[in-house]
């Protein structure tokens, strides 16, 4: 097969599922039908595939962009799978994109106590949107599920991706919910204030 | 027909009743199922727990178990279907940990040989039988709720309640504490439990308590209730 011209001067790669798949590479060689199924188990409920046709789609920008490479003779036989690992330069990429990422992470929150702040005149409206983000919070932390415990997974890595993944979220729910109560304390005294102007 | 049901609860402490701790508070519990309670310091959830359990009298509202009026009864149903984990073992109820749990039983009359049997059935259940021996005072935080959650046990409880069982406790034993109090509602026993860390939400009915009003699904099959804005 001819090699995968190297895209040069492309612009970011902005897909969070070419990403994922990147990741899913890194983390063991695959081949795309293998990849497309443990995409859908390790990413359920937060990435979701058009098709499984898209991952190979995927691969092939990634081989462009040589984050990955066919790994040599694993193109074999009538069916041929071809193995996939990642490049140094890949994996040197993605752990920048989990850096950025977490940079977003953090504008996207601020961007929110922004936006409410506007309804500051409106007080009992940025109560109501208060409490729907408090209701979320809360359907979100009893969602999350305890991680098995070590030594109860098929593999560290999966158990590890599971910890790891269900302790962010909870964490991350630990520091909305008192910011949810102060804000609700703020708006409440302002709807106070309306009020007793009245 | 919920197991546990508290109707507009309020409760209010001072002389003059000025600090609100509960405020028009409504929750149904059904049987085995879990349900964690998120508050800050101060935000009434010790108090909730106390009142569910029978301990404190609610000022307003209703608190029914299985039907039965608690106000009125002022912690007489403990034991009798309501297990309250308590962390602290007092001296004079034993050198052991067993004997923590023996001393409630024989207490109630229950005669020697079963009370022993019950006690070490409940250690077990609490993964904690290897502590039986042990003083409260050589248990680690995590064997320490444990121990408090086999005492209540010990009682064969329908509603267990548990004030913070994770506070204190290793990042990596929290867990296994949760996922013991996750099990043991899926055995048919209904947990209410406080915290103050958000992941002693999870696999839980999750509530909020803030300036004593609690947010959230009041009910299991009920939805939320977002109160309506005030009309202009």
């Amino acid at each position: 097969m001819a090699e995968k011209r190297p895209k040069r001067n492309a612009s970011p790669m902005q897909s969070a599922v070419h990403w994922a798949l990147l990741g899913l590479v890194i983390e063991r060689p695959s081949y795309g039908y293998e990849l497309a199924q443990r995409f859908e188990h390790a990413y359920a409920g937060m990435l979701q595939l058009s098709g499984i046709s898209y991952v190979y789609t995927a691969l092939d920008t990634l081989q462009c962009r040589r984050m990955i490479e066919e790994i040599p003779g694993t193109r074999t036989g009538r069916q041929p799978k071809p193995r996939y690992r990642a490049t140094t330069e890949g994996v040197r990429s993605y752990q920048q994109r989990l850096i950025v990422q977490m940079r977003e992470d953090f504008r996207r929150s601020r961007l929110f106590a922004r936006q409410l702040a506007v309804l500051a005149q409106e007080p009992e409206m940025a109560l109501d949107v208060i409490e729907h983000y408090g209701q979320e919070c809360l359907a979100e932390a009893g969602d999350t599920p305890l991680p098995a415990l070590r030594g109860d997974c098929e593999d560290a890595a999966t158990g590890l991706a599971a910890r790891l993944v269900s302790e962010e979220r909870r964490l991350a729910i630990e520091s909305r919910l008192p910011w949810i109560d102060y804000a609700r304390r703020e708006f409440r005294a302002l709807a106070a204030g309306r009020i007793q102007a009245r | 027909m919920s197991l546990l049901e508290l109707e507009h609860v309020g409760k209010c402490y001072g002389p003059l009743g000025e600090h609100v701790v509960l405020r028009d508070v409504s929750l149904q519990i059904e049987p085995g199922e879990m349900v964690a309670v998120w508050g800050m310091r101060r935000s009434g959830r010790s108090t909730l727990l106390r009142v569910a359990a029978g301990i404190e009298r609610p000022d307003t509202g209703a608190v029914r178990f299985e039907q039965h009026d608690l106000s009125a009864r002022e912690g007489e149903r403990l034991g009798d279907g309501i297990g309250y984990c308590r962390r602290t073992f007092a001296p004079s109820e034993g050198r052991r940990v067993v004997d923590h749990l023996l001393v409630g039983l024989l207490a109630r009359g229950v005669p020697l040989k079963l009370a022993a049997t019950r006690a070490r059935e409940a250690l077990e259940r609490a993964e904690i039988g290897h502590c039986a021996t042990l003083r409260p005072a050589e248990l680690d935080c995590a064997e320490a709720v444990r121990a408090a959650i086999a005492r209540a046990l010990a009682f064969a409880p329908r509603l267990l309640l548990i004030d913070e069982p994770t506070i204190g406790v290793d990042l990596l034993a929290r867990d296994a504490i949760l996922r013991l109090l996750l099990s043991l509602s899926q055995q048919g026993i209904a947990v209410l439990a406080s915290t103050g860390e958000s992941p002693g939400l999870s696999g839980a009915r999750a509530l909020t308590l803030s300036e004593g009003e609690l947010h959230g699904r009041p009910a299991r099959d009920l939805a939320t209730v977002v109160p309506l804005r005030q009309s202009a």
